[in-house]
């Protein structure tokens, strides 16, 4: 009773309270969706010409983003980073959660540490390994290899075949602490008598891991998935950093990259296409949509909640 | 090792099997540490002994000067104002909108409540390429483009979704108790949650306001856009302006100033609260 008779004397703090953060969300979020999936189908050329210029044109963007072989490129780029990175970042955080939920001692320090690269600007930190890591006149990597007088001091990582993958490994390097802090979370919370179960039984840490800690994993394992998806989708800072002077190159260009060069145009790109860049984020949006299902699909969700 | 003088001989053997384990983190470690000390040894050495791999020697002494130039000539002085504005006023901002909202969706049972969860959640994993272009193009029939207000007003709704989000399981959490204390004394709703509630919650609006402070530092995409003019750039994509020049300048020791600079806000608070950052991730799971 008391229930009913608060909820009706609160109507008006539940409007007040709500609507400047409702409000907020249609403004930010729902219509420039809405505007953005309209944009799709028809012809715009600038960013903030008139709805009243726009001309219908049906899928026809999407027939021609497909047969846009920068693109395609870019979406491969894109590809490459969220598997060949995931695989790396989520079994690199994987171990360490393994090894510092083992009574390690100086534990809160290493994952501070480890942590440090999320709580940096993202240019500050590429600046770091372009210049401290990669480059080849003084670089660490350039120091190193020269110490051990290998040929691998000859290698200019920045730039040929060579550039992506140090960008790839620059950027999961920085995402490993984030994975870890969620592995830890969820490995602390699991009940700990299964452990002495197993200890008792005689299985191995080894073992104890593989057989008990991983299975139930798998709500945290679904969390990293969606949040390093979403991550590889909103690739740009790094990549634009990659190529610097110019403003971007093929090897490091991702559809995000790609968007922002049709739409709002770089140095020496006269042709824009604001139509084509609503196709652009529908598109990654959808994909963005089909890896959850994928996930929700294949990862069974029945075990503890992080 | 300090710990390990306190520890009884039975840790030492337990850390001693845990061995590669130290190993393993603590090179991951040692690079990280290594890879900022190297910027701020450079930071303070000369562009000719930075070229010749010398930044550790400090041959020719302290250069602080290389600070002062990148403070006033590189005009980090301005981006890292304007960073400070921006960070501060979406940490205020979007408190303000989103802690009431978070209370009132966590707490009370009404039409809509879960839509508007949801709603929140979905925009959350949102590319933000999809909703760019209908805000450029809102900010230029309001006239507003190149105006730092634009940036701050979008930057705010940008953090609701998830400072709501966050907020409510805070608010969910705590006693009823409050509130009916609060009734039969006479306080109304509104009063109650400013003064009692909003208290009560104080740890989580902490975690998540320092959350979109860094955020909002750290943002580089937004401000590209909204914020192109010199006057209006935040540390971001000021800093890769920074670096554009270096490539004619060649000044190195000015360049790494800079990155120093821009990275020591963050790096002291995540040090001074790395146990409420660290905690705040490890249990909410959410973005931060």
């Amino acid at each position: 009773m008391k229930g009913v008779f608060h909820l009706k004397k609160d109507k008006k703090m539940i409007v007040c309270f709500l609507t400047p953060a409702v409000l907020m969300f249609f403004i930010i979020f729902l219509y420039p969706v809405v505007r953005t999936i309209a944009m799709s189908f028809f012809r715009v050329e600038g960013v903030s010409d008139a709805v009243s210029t726009w001309e219908f044109i049906g899928i026809e963007n999407y027939v021609t983003l497909l047969q846009t072989p920068i693109f395609l490129d870019s979406m491969k780029n894109m590809l490459k980073i969220w598997f060949f990175g995931g695989i790396v970042v989520i079994l690199i955080s994987l171990l360490f959660a393994a090894i510092l939920t083992n009574g390690l001692y100086g534990k809160t320090f290493y994952k501070t540490v480890i942590y440090i690269p999320n709580i940096i600007n993202a240019v500050a930190m590429a600046t770091m390994w372009i210049t401290a890591i990669f480059n080849k006149r003084f670089g660490f990597l350039h120091n190193f290899f020269d110490f051990f007088g290998s040929d691998l001091a000859k290698v200019d990582y920045m730039s040929g075949s060579a550039k992506f993958w140090s960008l790839l490994a620059a950027f999961c390097f920085g995402s490993v602490g984030y994975y870890m802090l969620i592995f830890m979370g969820g490995i602390e919370r699991l009940p700990l008598d299964m452990y002495e179960a197993a200890t008792i039984d005689g299985a191995s840490k080894t073992k104890q891991f593989t057989r008990i800690t991983l299975p139930l994993l798998r709500g945290v394992m679904k969390t990293c998935l969606t949040f390093w998806s979403i991550g590889v989708v909103g690739f740009f800072v790094w990549s634009q950093m990659w190529s610097a002077p110019l403003a971007s190159e093929l090897s490091t260009t991702t559809p995000f990259v790609y968007m922002y060069n049709i739409t709002f145009g770089t140095q020496g790109n006269t042709f824009r296409n604001a139509a084509m860049g609503a196709t652009v984020g529908v598109l990654m949006a959808l994909t963005v949509l089909v890896v959850f299902f994928l996930i929700n699909l294949l990862i069974k969700d029945d075990d503890v909640e992080v | 090792m300090k710990k390990f003088k306190r520890a009884s001989t039975l840790d030492m053997q337990k850390q001693l099997r845990l061995l590669p384990g130290h190993i393993v983190v603590g090179l991951w470690c040692l690079f990280t540490i290594g890879m900022l000390g190297w910027i701020v040894a450079a930071s303070l050495s000369t562009s000719p002994e930075i070229m010749r791999g010398e930044a550790l020697k400090f041959a020719t002494g302290l250069h602080f000067e290389n600070y002062v130039k990148a403070w006033s000539s590189n005009n980090i002085s301005v981006f890292f104002l304007n960073s400070l504005l921006y960070a501060s006023c979406t940490m205020v901002g979007s408190l303000a909108i989103s802690a009431p909202a978070a209370y009132v969706l966590g707490r009370y049972v009404f039409f809509g409540n879960k839509l508007v969860r949801n709603g929140f959640i979905t925009a959350m994993s949102l590319p933000q390429i999809m909703i760019v272009l209908p805000l450029f193009s809102l900010a230029t029939s309001a006239e507003l483009t190149g105006s730092k207000v634009v940036l701050i007003f979008i930057y705010i709704g940008m953090q609701v979704p998830y400072t709501t989000t966050f907020l409510i399981s805070f608010f969910s959490n705590l006693s009823r108790v409050y509130e009916e204390a609060a009734a039969i004394d006479g306080c109304p709703p509104m009063k109650t949650f400013w003064k009692i509630m909003l208290p009560l919650a104080q740890p989580g609006i902490v975690t998540v306001g320092i959350f979109n402070f860094m955020n909002i530092w750290n943002e580089y995409f937004l401000s590209l856009i909204f914020a192109s003019s010199e006057r209006n750039m935040s540390v971001g994509p000021g800093l890769k302006s920074v670096l554009t020049a270096m490539q004619y300048t060649g000044d190195w020791g000015g360049l790494f100033a800079a990155v120093v600079i821009v990275f020591l806000p963050t790096l002291v608070l995540f040090l001074c609260l790395s146990r409420t950052i660290i905690s705040g991730i490890t249990a909410g799971g959410v973005k931060g």
